[in-house]
This record gives structure tokens, sequence and C-alpha cells, in this order.
């Protein structure tokens, strides 16, 4: 068990070791337990669980001299120490900023649940409330998980924070087709939103086993993304929104273009770190800076690129409060939804493709956002508003930003997930985009 | 070890497991030292240290597998370990039809290290950060009729220290130190911009950074972004000859070949992540690939980075031939998968650190060169393309198809390569590819990479490599 009790002390013997060594500094220690269950074939291929205590330390001097550790250690007093005497050999960053007084708030936003479970007081039974028996050949995975953080920095302030999570995904096979869905939510909810990503997953897989399969060509098409594959681009596409992304030449976002409109006005993404259904809920960043839900894109306005106070200072703009130790990040991603149902959406399609899962999104150049990314699971041809066939893997290859700008329409529902290919978690809808390439080998 | 006794630690795992049950067991201390740094335009804007040290315990009880991780290094925390890995496995096997049992075969009792000329922990931070600088800035990026934007340089260095013991009788103690060498180069010309990542890593001292050109693979990629951006044209589609360069090869086969090699991906241990593998529908012997492809995943490649001596089951590690002469030959194997085929474990196990299962994994993989020359290779082509690096890349879940898109390339006419061209597209099948060879190389290249699987994801240290090949009559766009 990792109580906020060993943390603090930890955290605590961290602080006074860097006292008198570092002008700035702030300790994050975060003690993490976890368990999960990993499925293939429909059984369990294993079962791991977590308990550990991680440290990240930023040490500065207000010369700008400046150093990052990540400890993943019980015993973190020696290295934290010998790391603070490195400092001043080092010289000024260009990327140095005076550390940020801590304005979070503390938090806790636990569900008893799995708490409980994590603890060994009440087990849950995951295969029972996933209904496991149902879903045949089935691969995937379950994950809670409860997160303690404690931040202490050289201004003299604390800040707590305290959440569980309930994230997975499930790829249910039928027949040599398959279709996968994921989910991410603060709460187990009895164990809701897993059933509901098992169902997506299977009616996606026995629609397409019902469904001829045809072959499509290279071409141009009309696309319908699902959100697990509209997660991921827009996972891709706040990446790049990012402070750090624009200062490393690895993004195709301009900040001279904030403030107008580079995207379709059907299209609404917000970092939400206040939303308490997903999973990067909090209420302060890695530099206790308070977190707000604040548009990336609004309408199609480009509105905010997300800065911790350092990329914030080098390119003249102010925090975000999306620290992370180093590097700004997103906590949630919320794409706002639409009006169309799944039927008006289809409908809405007409004629093209419909892709329900993706992966290995690559780039060939950053700065122009031309990338690819290969579909895996259910395909559909839908001609007149009608799946008629479910096609092989094939790739959509286009450039990020003029995809984003040809969404036509969103859908009414939206999906909170998480999974390798959107590791951030997200609240997404399907996404209609006018027109997308699509190659095929 | 760190004041610890270790062996103590991992002793106390395995008997308490077999106490409680455990058919099988396995206790692996893991430690992972080292600094970081990255230079934006030649300055050091942050510097860091990481330390990831801690205890994994893997155990089999009633046929169902549990693993635990815990950096709490005492007995207390070793035994919570043990217990929450014992109840992992008891309610695996509730859900089981096929219990998980271990290949029998030798395991290791060993202790091995890799030398380092220069040892990485002789130098400070500072230093070393002034040997990166130095060749960072020997680059002459200027006077090729392009604008650099932006240089970032990333150094990693991990030094990586592990004792495992099986409860069958494996011990290994190790020491591997790894560097690794990143950097992103973002130019432009006119309106184009572009950027080419590269990288370069090795196992062993700081020695690798005399050994590998920096300073030459920044002057090399600026000359290919060059190229790109100010005299390269279109190509027109159609079915050529092609002519891949050592890079291309490396990425080719590590992602055709070494990935759907994977026991565990062919058994369906990885479908809902790393995904599947036509592999499985192959036999042993059957052709995949023409009579010149011969494909070797090993990892006692001195001084590579994917190099260790016995995998995170205690097997001894050996070249595995995954393919000989075109034909399938072996799949890599842990002792898990190596139980199920009835052949063992050829000692693939690895885990990225001590919060890792060992799962399947490539270490060095690359084609077996050949005896031709580049020219000899290009001057065998009357119409083709001769790429040389590549940026995008992806691959299928079932590795079946798969997309390389050119950075630096040129058009072949008459076995003589003539203008650039840009933004090539090579998207192919894997027995298209492999069996549309008729040359190799002898040009044998690795290059460093991180390797990604697993759930947690894990990202492992690896080769891919070869030497130049040729294609014959294959679709490019």
């Amino acid at each position: 068990m990792t109580g906020f009790e060993e943390l603090e002390a930890l955290a605590g013997e961290a602080g006074r070791r860097l006292h008198g060594l570092a002008e700035e500094f702030v300790v994050l220690a975060r003690g993490v337990e976890r368990e999960m269950l990993k499925l293939a074939r429909g059984e369990a291929s294993v079962v791991q669980s977590w308990n550990s205590i991680e440290f990240g330390v930023y040490v500065a001097r207000r010369d700008g001299r400046l150093l990052f550790t990540e400890l993943s250690t019980s015993s973190p007093g020696d290295a934290v120490e010998s790391v603070a005497r490195l400092v001043e050999r080092l010289e000024p960053s260009p990327l140095y900023a005076p550390l940020p007084r801590a304005t979070g708030e503390s938090y806790s936003l636990v569900d008893p649940a799995i708490a409980r479970h994590l603890s060994g007081e009440e087990r849950l039974d995951l295969a029972h409330d996933i209904e496991l028996e149902l879903l045949g050949d089935v691969a995937g995975m379950a994950s809670l998980s409860r997160t303690r953080l404690v931040l202490l920095n050289s201004h003299g302030e604390r800040l707590r924070g305290d959440k569980t999570a309930f994230t997975g995904y499930l790829r249910v096979f039928r027949g040599g087709r398959s279709g996968q869905w994921s989910w991410a939510h603060t709460g187990y909810d009895g164990g809701r939103p897993a059933r509901r990503a098992a169902q997506a997953a299977r009616e996606l897989a026995e629609e397409c086993q019902g469904l001829p399969a045809e072959r499509v060509e290279p071409g141009r098409y009309r696309v319908l993304l699902s959100p697990m594959v509209a997660g991921n681009l827009v996972d891709e596409l706040v990446g790049m929104a990012n402070g750090a992304s624009i200062l490393f030449g690895m993004s195709f976002i301009r900040p001279d273009t904030i403030g107008e409109r580079v995207f379709s006005e059907a299209l609404t993404i917000v970092d939400a770190p206040r939303d308490a259904s997903l999973p990067g809920y909090s209420l302060f960043d890695d530099e206790g800076v308070a977190t707000r839900d604040k548009a990336v894109v609004r309408r199609g306005v480009l509105e905010t690129v997300l800065h911790n106070s350092k990329t914030a200072k080098a390119m003249g703009a102010e925090t975000t409060g999306n620290a992370g130790l180093l590097m700004p990040r997103p906590f949630s991603i919320v794409v706002e939804p639409g009006d169309l149902g799944s039927d008006e959406l289809l409908e809405a399609l007409g004629n093209g493709v419909y892709v329900t899962n993706n992966w290995y999104t690559r780039f060939q150049s950053y700065p122009e956002g031309a990338f690819s990314t290969v579909t895996r699971d259910a395909v559909f041809i839908v001609r007149g508003g009608r799946p008629v066939a479910c096609t092989g893997r094939i790739r959509i290859a286009d450039r990020l930003g003029e995809l984003f700008s040809r969404v036509e329409a969103a859908g009414r529902e939206a999906w909170r997930l998480e999974w390798w290919e959107i590791p951030v978690p997200s609240l997404v809808p399907h996404l209609l985009v006018g027109e997308a390439g699509i190659t095929t080998a | 070890m760190d004041g610890l006794d270790v062996e103590r630690l991992l002793g106390l795992a395995l008997d308490l497991a077999g106490s409680m049950g455990a058919s099988y067991a396995e206790a692996r201390y893991h430690a992972l030292h080292g600094h970081q740094a990255g230079l934006m335009d030649g300055r050091v804007f942050a510097a860091g240290y990481e330390e990831t040290v801690g205890l994994a315990v893997r155990v089999i009880v009633d046929g169902g597998l549990g693993f635990s991780a815990t950096n709490r290094l005492t007995r207390e925390g070793v035994e919570e370990a043990v217990r929450r890995a014992v109840a992992g496995a008891r309610l695996a096997s509730g859900m089981l039809r096929r219990p998980v049992r271990m290949a029998p075969g030798r395991l290791g009792r060993a202790k091995y290290s890799v030398s380092e000329r220069r040892p990485l922990e002789s130098l400070g931070l500072e230093e070393k950060l002034g040997m990166l600088r130095e060749r960072v800035g020997a680059a002459g990026l200027e006077g090729l009729g392009i604008e650099i934007r932006r240089l970032t340089v990333f150094y990693q260095e991990l030094r990586e220290r592990k004792v495992l013991a099986t409860m069958n009788g494996g011990y290994i103690e190790s020491y591997v130190p790894r560097v690794l060498v990143g950097y992103n180069i973002t130019a432009s010309s006119g309106g184009s911009v572009r950027n080419r990542l590269g990288m370069l890593g090795w196992s062993g001292g700081l020695e690798g950074l005399d050994e590998e050109d920096l300073t030459g693979s920044l002057e090399d990629d600026a000359r290919s972004l060059a190229v790109a951006l100010t005299r390269a044209g279109r190509i027109e589609p159609g079915r050529m000859d092609v002519v891949l360069s050592p890079e291309l090869t490396g990425i080719a086969v590590h992602e055709s070949i070494g990935h759907p090699s994977e026991a565990d991906r062919v058994l369906g241990r990885e479908a809902a992540q790393a995904g599947l593998s036509y592999w499985s529908e192959l036999e042993l012997g059957d052709r995949l690939g023409s009579e010149h492809v011969t494909v070797v995943d090993d990892p006692t490649v001195p001084g590579s980075f994917g190099f260790y001596l016995y995998d995170d089951e205690a097997v001894p590690a050996r070249p595995r031939f995954l393919l000989l002469e075109g034909r399938v030959r072996e799949m890599l194997h842990n002792r898990e998968t190596g139980a199920v085929y009835g052949v063992g474990s050829n000692g693939a196990a690895r885990a990225r650190d001590y919060k890792s299962e060992p799962i399947v994994r490539m270490a060095n993989t690359f084609v077996q060169p050949g005896d031709h020359s580049l020219e000899e290779l290009v001057e065998g082509v009357r119409s083709g393309v001769y790429i040389r690096k590549y940026m995008e890349w992806n691959i299928d879940d079932y590795r079946w198809a798969a997309r390389y898109v050119g950075l630096e390339a040129y058009r072949i006419r008459n076995g003589r390569l003539e203008e650039p061209v840009r933004d090539v597209v090579l998207e192919i099948t894997s027995p298209e590819f492999w069996g549309s060879i008729d040359a190799v190389g002898r040009d044998l290249r690795l290059y460093p990479g991180f390797c990604g699987k697993g759930e947690p994801m894990q990202a492992i240290p690896v080769t891919m490599g070869g030497p130049s090949i040729r294609l014959r009559g294959v679709m490019v766009r």
C-alpha cells in the first residue's frame, strides 16, 4: 500500500536535501498501484500488478541552469542530492523560466470500488463484469489503477492528488473479421464502460462478418472516422499544438496562425483536465500551476498552443497549465460532439469508407503534417448510406491539417477512450471527412 | 549491488513462491541508471538523470501466469510482490483452457558484462555534453542551399544491471551499458519544410562517440534534406526495379520478417496490441523469400544496441535463422511459446525494466550480406529507382503489407543513378517484397532503434539492418 504518509515523507526528505543546493525545485512523488488482466484467444494470458513509487524532480538556479530527474525507486534521497549537485556544472538553458507559484488545488477523485479492489479489501470480478464468456475469441486488457501524487516546491507549497482509473480495450474476432474498442473512465461503474466497449467491438466484428469482402482501389474517398480513429488523429494534432513540438521543429502548427480559422468549423477540440470522467483529470500541472479546460481548436479556429512556463517564455506566451516534468502535455482531450446519430452519419457519408480502427500513424514530414496510418479491424464500404461490404487493411495517407479542414460533421455520441494509439484519455465522437487519400498495397 | 543483498531477496522470492504453490517462478532485479540531455541549436536546453530500480516476479500457479513488480526492495516489499504475483496467477488459471508451462532446456548460471573502454561513469555529464557539442559543432551544415531551421540533439545513456534467478536453477548477473544519440534536423527551402530524424546507438562506453560518426551523419542527413527540398521531382508511378539501401533493408526486415516471426504474436497473445502474423499461415520450410534472402536475429553481435548473452528467462542467446535462403527456418521463442511448439526457447525473452514482463522480442535483425557492390546492383537496372533514406513507414497488424516513403531517392536509367525524386512510395506485401529480391549487396550495416510491444508498452533497444538489396518489378508510386 502506497499511502500519502509515506509519499509525503519521501518527498519531504527529497525537498530537505534540495534546500541549499537548488534555488528552485519541484518534487513530484507518485505512488502507483495497478492491476491488469490481459486476454488473448478468450483466455487470461497473464495477470500483472504493480506497486511502485516514482519521483520526478526539477532543479534550477535562477541564472537558468536546470535539470530534470526521473527516479523509480523507493529510496530517492541520495540520487536527488547527487543530481542537484550537477546543476551548477551546467550552462544556463535557453528554456529557463522562473518557477511559477503553485496555484493549483489538491484533489481527490477516488472510486471506492477500485480502491477496495486494489487494497484487497473487496475484489471486483472483472471477467464477470465484462461478460467475458459472451465474447468468445477476444483479446485485450482491462486495467484498474490508483495514483497518489504529492507535489512540493521551493516556494514551500504542497499539493496532493488522488485518483483512480478503469481503462482497457477489447478486440473481438468473428470468422476472420474483427472489431476493437476501448474505454477510459475514472470510475468502475459496475464494469459498464468495458461492457459497452465489448458490445461495440462485437457488433463491428459481426457486422463485418456478415458482409461480402470487397477491395478498395487507391484514390480519394469520403471517409467516416470512428471515435477510435478520430481519437488517434486528434491526439496527433494536439501533440503538434504543443510549445515543445513547435520549438523543436516537429509540428506543422504555426503559432502565428493562433486566432485564425485553419481547420473545419465542425471541429472543436478541448484540453480538459477538469473533466472528472476522464483519467487525465488533474487540478494542477507538474509545475503546480492550476489547470483549466481550454479549447485548442474552437470551430476551426486555432485558439491555444499548450505551454508550460518554459515553452511559454521561449515563445512569448503564458503557461496554459499544461506542464509535464519537462515538456507540455495535454491531460484529457474532448472533441465536441455534433448532432448526427449513427444512421445519419452513414447517410451523410453516402458513398465512401467507414474506418473503425487504426494504428501505426507515421509522418513523412512533421513540419508539413504529411502522414499515413493503417486501418485494422472492420473497414466498411458504404454505398447509398449503407454498409455493403467489408474490406481489408488499407491506409489513410494525407496531410493532417488538410484532413481536419475537411471535417464535415461530428457524431452525436462521444466515447471515452484510451489505448496504444490514443495515449491521452479522450472523449471523441465520429468525424465525417469530406475527402481523404486511401492507399493499398 | 547498491548495498542491497540482491541474491538474498531473489532467493526469498523464489522460496516464498514455491511455498505458495508456484510450479515455476523467476525473480529479476533490474536497474537502469543514466544521464540524459538535449541540445537545441548547440545549446543545452535540458539535462537530466534517470534511475529505475526494482524487482519483478513472475510465477505459474495451476497453469496461470502472474507477474508483479515493486521497487520496495525490502523483505516486506518482496513478499508482497510474490503474494500479488501468485494471486494474479491463480486468477488467470480460472480463465484458461490451455495451461501455461515453460519449455525444458538448459539454463545459464553466469555473470557477464559489456566492457567500456571509456566507462560512462568515468565522465561527468558536463564532460559528456562537451564531447557531444564538439561533434555537433563540427558538422558543416551550411552552403547546401537550404535553411537549417532547427537542430535538436538528444543524448541518452542507460547502464543496465540485472540479476535474474529462476526456480529451476537459472542465475544470471549482467551489466550492459548503452548509449543513444538521436537528432532532428528541420530545414526549409522556398515554401517547403522537411525534417529528418536520425539515431546512433551502441552497447559499450563513450568510445562509441568516436567510433560512430555523429558529425558525418548530421552532414549526410542535411545533404539529403537539401536534395529533397531543392532538386527532387516526382516519379511517374509504375512497376519497376528498386534498389534499397541498408537503412531501408533494415526497417523492412524488422517489420515484415522479424515481427511476424515472434511466436507469441503467431499464437495470438499480442492480438489486441501489436497484432497478429501472416506467419501463422506458414510452416517451417515454406518459401517466403527468394533464395538470395537469409535473415538472422542475433543478440550476440558485439557492440550492438540489442546485445545480450542470456535472455530474461536465463536461456543462452544464440543467432536465430528466421529465413534461410528464402525458406522459413525458425521463429523467435521464449520458454512459454517454445513449450507450445515443442521446440524449446531460443533465448528471445526480454523485458524493458523491472516493471515489464519478459516477452518474445527481437535483438539485432538483419539480412545476411551477399557479394554485390551498390554499383553492381544499380548497373543491373534498366529502369528503376534507388531509395537511400526514408521517413514515413508503417505496416499493418498482420504484418502483410508495408509502406515505405523515400526521403532521398534517385531514378535509375540504364544502370546509372540519375535525377533525385521525392516521396517515392513503396507499398508492398511481405511475400512480394522478399520474393522479388534477385541480388544482395555486401555493404552490411545495422541501425539502432527502440522497438515497441507489450502491455504496458515496452520500448526495447534493438538494431535492424542488412546490405543494399535489389527488387525486380515492383509497384512504385
